[in-house]
Protein backbone atom coordinates (compact mmCIF):
# COMPACT_ATOMS: atom_id res chain seq x y z
CA UNK A 1 0.00 0.00 0.00
CA UNK A 2 1.22 3.39 -1.14
CA UNK A 3 0.26 6.56 1.57
CA UNK A 4 0.52 9.80 -0.20
CA UNK A 5 0.26 13.15 2.25
CA UNK A 6 -0.10 16.08 -0.29
CA UNK A 7 1.14 19.61 1.65
CA UNK A 8 3.70 21.76 1.34
CA UNK A 9 5.19 21.75 5.23
CA UNK A 10 2.72 23.45 7.12
CA UNK A 11 1.73 22.29 10.03
CA UNK A 12 -1.39 20.62 9.36
CA UNK A 13 0.27 18.42 6.23
CA UNK A 14 3.06 17.52 9.22
CA UNK A 15 0.41 16.65 11.82
CA UNK A 16 -1.34 14.74 8.99
CA UNK A 17 1.75 12.82 8.40
CA UNK A 18 2.07 11.96 12.23
CA UNK A 19 -0.84 10.48 12.47
CA UNK A 20 -0.65 8.37 9.80
CA UNK A 21 3.04 6.97 10.52
CA UNK A 22 1.21 6.18 14.21
CA UNK A 23 -2.04 4.39 12.22
CA UNK A 24 0.17 2.49 10.30
CA UNK A 25 2.16 1.42 13.30
CA UNK A 26 -0.99 0.55 15.52
CA UNK A 27 -3.04 -1.82 12.34
CA UNK A 28 0.44 -3.26 11.26
CA UNK A 29 -0.38 -3.01 7.75
CA UNK A 30 2.10 -3.06 5.26
CA UNK A 31 2.52 0.83 3.82
CA UNK A 32 4.99 2.87 2.32
CA UNK A 33 4.24 6.41 3.62
CA UNK A 34 5.13 9.63 0.90
CA UNK A 35 5.30 12.86 1.76
CA UNK A 36 4.71 14.65 -1.97
CA UNK A 37 5.15 18.45 -1.68
CA UNK A 38 5.63 18.68 -5.49
CA UNK A 39 2.34 21.27 -6.64
CA UNK A 40 2.34 19.45 -9.95
CA UNK A 41 1.85 16.27 -8.44
CA UNK A 42 -0.60 17.81 -5.69
CA UNK A 43 -2.43 19.45 -8.52
CA UNK A 44 -2.07 16.41 -10.62
CA UNK A 45 -4.48 14.91 -8.05
CA UNK A 46 -7.14 17.66 -8.49
CA UNK A 47 -6.35 18.91 -4.91
CA UNK A 48 -6.92 22.35 -4.68
CA UNK A 49 -6.63 22.77 -0.80
CA UNK A 50 -3.87 20.59 1.54
CA UNK A 51 -3.38 18.70 3.94
CA UNK A 52 -4.68 16.03 1.70
CA UNK A 53 -4.44 12.13 2.03
CA UNK A 54 -3.98 9.56 -0.71
CA UNK A 55 -4.71 6.21 -0.42
CA UNK A 56 -3.42 4.03 -3.46
CA UNK A 57 -4.31 6.88 -5.71
CA UNK A 58 -7.30 7.78 -4.10
CA UNK A 59 -7.91 10.94 -2.51
CA UNK A 60 -9.56 10.34 0.77
CA UNK A 61 -9.68 13.56 2.27
CA UNK A 62 -8.12 17.35 1.45
CA UNK A 63 -8.20 20.68 3.46
CA UNK A 64 -8.12 19.20 6.93
CA UNK A 65 -5.99 16.77 9.39
CA UNK A 66 -8.07 13.66 9.04
CA UNK A 67 -8.99 12.05 12.70
CA UNK A 68 -7.66 8.92 13.53
CA UNK A 69 -10.26 6.32 12.61
CA UNK A 70 -11.16 7.95 9.56
CA UNK A 71 -6.70 6.66 8.97
CA UNK A 72 -7.38 3.20 9.88
CA UNK A 73 -10.36 2.49 8.40
CA UNK A 74 -8.80 3.73 4.99
CA UNK A 75 -5.79 1.72 4.97
CA UNK A 76 -7.48 -1.20 6.35
CA UNK A 77 -8.54 -3.00 3.23
CA UNK B 1 -5.86 27.24 -11.75
CA UNK B 2 -4.02 28.77 -8.73
CA UNK B 3 -0.48 29.34 -8.98
CA UNK B 4 -0.17 27.02 -5.96
CA UNK B 5 -2.32 24.84 -3.71
CA UNK B 6 -3.50 26.53 -0.62
CA UNK B 7 -2.75 25.22 2.96
CA UNK B 8 -5.90 24.82 4.55
CA UNK B 9 -3.92 25.98 8.36
CA UNK B 10 -4.83 29.09 9.89
CA UNK B 11 -7.91 30.89 7.87
CA UNK B 12 -11.34 29.66 6.55
CA UNK B 13 -11.38 27.91 3.11
CA UNK B 14 -13.55 29.90 0.69
CA UNK B 15 -14.61 27.96 -2.18
CA UNK B 16 -15.20 30.31 -5.64
CA UNK B 17 -16.59 27.71 -8.31
CA UNK B 18 -17.71 29.84 -11.81
CA UNK B 19 -19.75 28.74 -14.56
CA UNK B 20 -17.03 29.57 -17.57
CA UNK B 21 -20.04 29.44 -19.61
CA UNK B 22 -19.35 30.14 -23.46
CA UNK B 23 -21.16 33.13 -23.37
CA UNK B 24 -19.66 36.72 -22.30
CA UNK B 25 -21.15 36.23 -19.07
CA UNK B 26 -19.49 32.97 -19.05
CA UNK B 27 -16.12 33.99 -19.39
CA UNK B 28 -16.67 36.90 -17.58
CA UNK B 29 -17.50 34.45 -14.23
CA UNK B 30 -14.14 32.98 -14.50
CA UNK B 31 -12.46 35.96 -14.85
CA UNK B 32 -14.30 37.72 -11.78
CA UNK B 33 -13.17 34.29 -10.15
CA UNK B 34 -9.38 34.48 -10.67
CA UNK B 35 -9.20 38.51 -9.41
CA UNK B 36 -11.55 37.39 -6.32
CA UNK B 37 -8.64 34.74 -5.84
CA UNK B 38 -5.65 37.05 -6.34
CA UNK B 39 -7.77 39.49 -3.82
CA UNK B 40 -7.96 36.79 -0.84
CA UNK B 41 -11.40 36.21 -1.16
CA UNK B 42 -10.89 32.46 -1.75
CA UNK B 43 -9.54 29.30 -4.18
CA UNK B 44 -11.08 29.39 -7.46
CA UNK B 45 -11.68 26.08 -7.94
CA UNK B 46 -12.98 23.72 -11.11
CA UNK B 47 -16.51 23.51 -11.61
CA UNK B 48 -16.19 21.28 -14.26
CA UNK B 49 -14.24 18.80 -12.16
CA UNK B 50 -17.30 18.94 -9.47
CA UNK B 51 -19.09 17.44 -12.60
CA UNK B 52 -17.16 15.04 -13.18
CA UNK B 53 -17.07 14.30 -9.40
CA UNK B 54 -13.22 14.04 -9.76
CA UNK B 55 -12.42 13.28 -6.16
CA UNK B 56 -9.26 15.47 -5.53
CA UNK B 57 -11.93 18.09 -6.16
CA UNK B 58 -15.04 16.99 -4.32
CA UNK B 59 -12.88 16.69 -1.64
CA UNK B 60 -11.24 20.18 -1.38
CA UNK B 61 -15.00 21.48 -2.22
CA UNK B 62 -16.14 19.34 1.13
CA UNK B 63 -13.38 20.86 3.15
CA UNK B 64 -14.75 24.58 2.09
CA UNK B 65 -16.28 26.40 4.78
CA UNK B 66 -17.99 28.44 2.44
CA UNK B 67 -18.74 27.80 -1.09
CA UNK B 68 -19.66 30.89 -3.81
CA UNK B 69 -20.85 30.34 -6.93
CA UNK B 70 -20.45 32.90 -9.83
CA UNK B 71 -22.80 32.34 -12.79
CA UNK B 72 -22.89 34.41 -15.65
CA UNK B 73 -26.74 33.96 -16.60
CA UNK B 74 -29.63 32.13 -14.74
CA UNK B 75 -29.61 29.26 -16.01
CA UNK B 76 -27.84 28.57 -13.21
CA UNK B 77 -24.98 25.96 -14.43
CA UNK B 78 -22.38 26.19 -11.58
CA UNK B 79 -25.18 26.48 -8.93
CA UNK B 80 -26.79 23.33 -10.01
CA UNK B 81 -23.37 21.45 -10.37
CA UNK B 82 -22.87 22.03 -7.22
CA UNK B 83 -26.36 21.60 -5.87
CA UNK B 84 -26.33 18.12 -8.18
CA UNK B 85 -23.14 17.12 -6.47
CA UNK B 86 -24.46 17.52 -3.08
CA UNK B 87 -22.90 20.97 -2.10
CA UNK B 88 -24.94 23.90 -0.30
CA UNK B 89 -24.17 26.70 -2.10
CA UNK B 90 -23.54 29.69 0.72
CA UNK B 91 -23.34 32.53 -1.76
CA UNK B 92 -24.70 32.55 -5.77
CA UNK B 93 -23.64 35.67 -7.94
CA UNK B 94 -25.61 36.01 -11.09
CA UNK B 95 -23.25 38.23 -13.65
CA UNK B 96 -25.86 39.30 -15.91
CA UNK B 97 -27.96 40.32 -13.01
CA UNK B 98 -24.96 42.98 -13.03
CA UNK B 99 -26.12 44.89 -15.95
CA UNK B 100 -24.07 43.09 -18.31
CA UNK B 101 -26.32 41.47 -21.21
CA UNK B 102 -25.63 37.61 -22.30
CA UNK B 103 -23.93 38.17 -25.57
CA UNK B 104 -21.41 35.68 -27.58
CA UNK B 105 -18.71 38.52 -27.48
CA UNK B 106 -16.13 36.89 -25.52
CA UNK B 107 -12.97 39.79 -26.15
CA UNK B 108 -14.11 40.79 -22.80
CA UNK B 109 -13.31 44.29 -21.95
CA UNK B 110 -10.77 45.44 -19.21
CA UNK B 111 -13.59 48.18 -17.87
CA UNK B 112 -16.28 45.64 -17.75
CA UNK B 113 -14.14 43.41 -15.81
CA UNK B 114 -13.06 46.16 -13.52
CA UNK B 115 -16.45 47.01 -13.07
CA UNK B 116 -18.44 43.90 -12.65
CA UNK B 117 -15.63 42.77 -10.33
CA UNK B 118 -16.27 46.40 -8.18
CA UNK B 119 -19.88 45.23 -7.49
CA UNK B 120 -18.97 41.74 -6.61
CA UNK B 121 -16.88 43.06 -4.13
CA UNK B 122 -19.74 45.33 -2.95
CA UNK B 123 -21.93 42.06 -2.74
CA UNK B 124 -19.78 40.18 -0.77
CA UNK B 125 -18.60 43.00 1.42
CA UNK B 126 -21.77 42.83 3.14
CA UNK B 127 -22.05 39.06 3.83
Amino acid sequence: MRIEILGTGCSKCNKTKELVEKAVKETGVDAEIVKVEDFDKILGYGVMVTPALVVDGDVKVAGKVPNMDDIKKWIKK
Amino acid sequence: MPEETKCACGSANVAIFPCVGAANVGQLSNRIAIELEKQGIGNLMCTAGIGARAPGLMKSAEASDRIIAIDGCPVNCASKTLELAGFRVDRQIVISELGIKKSKDRDLKDQEIADTLGKVMEILQYE
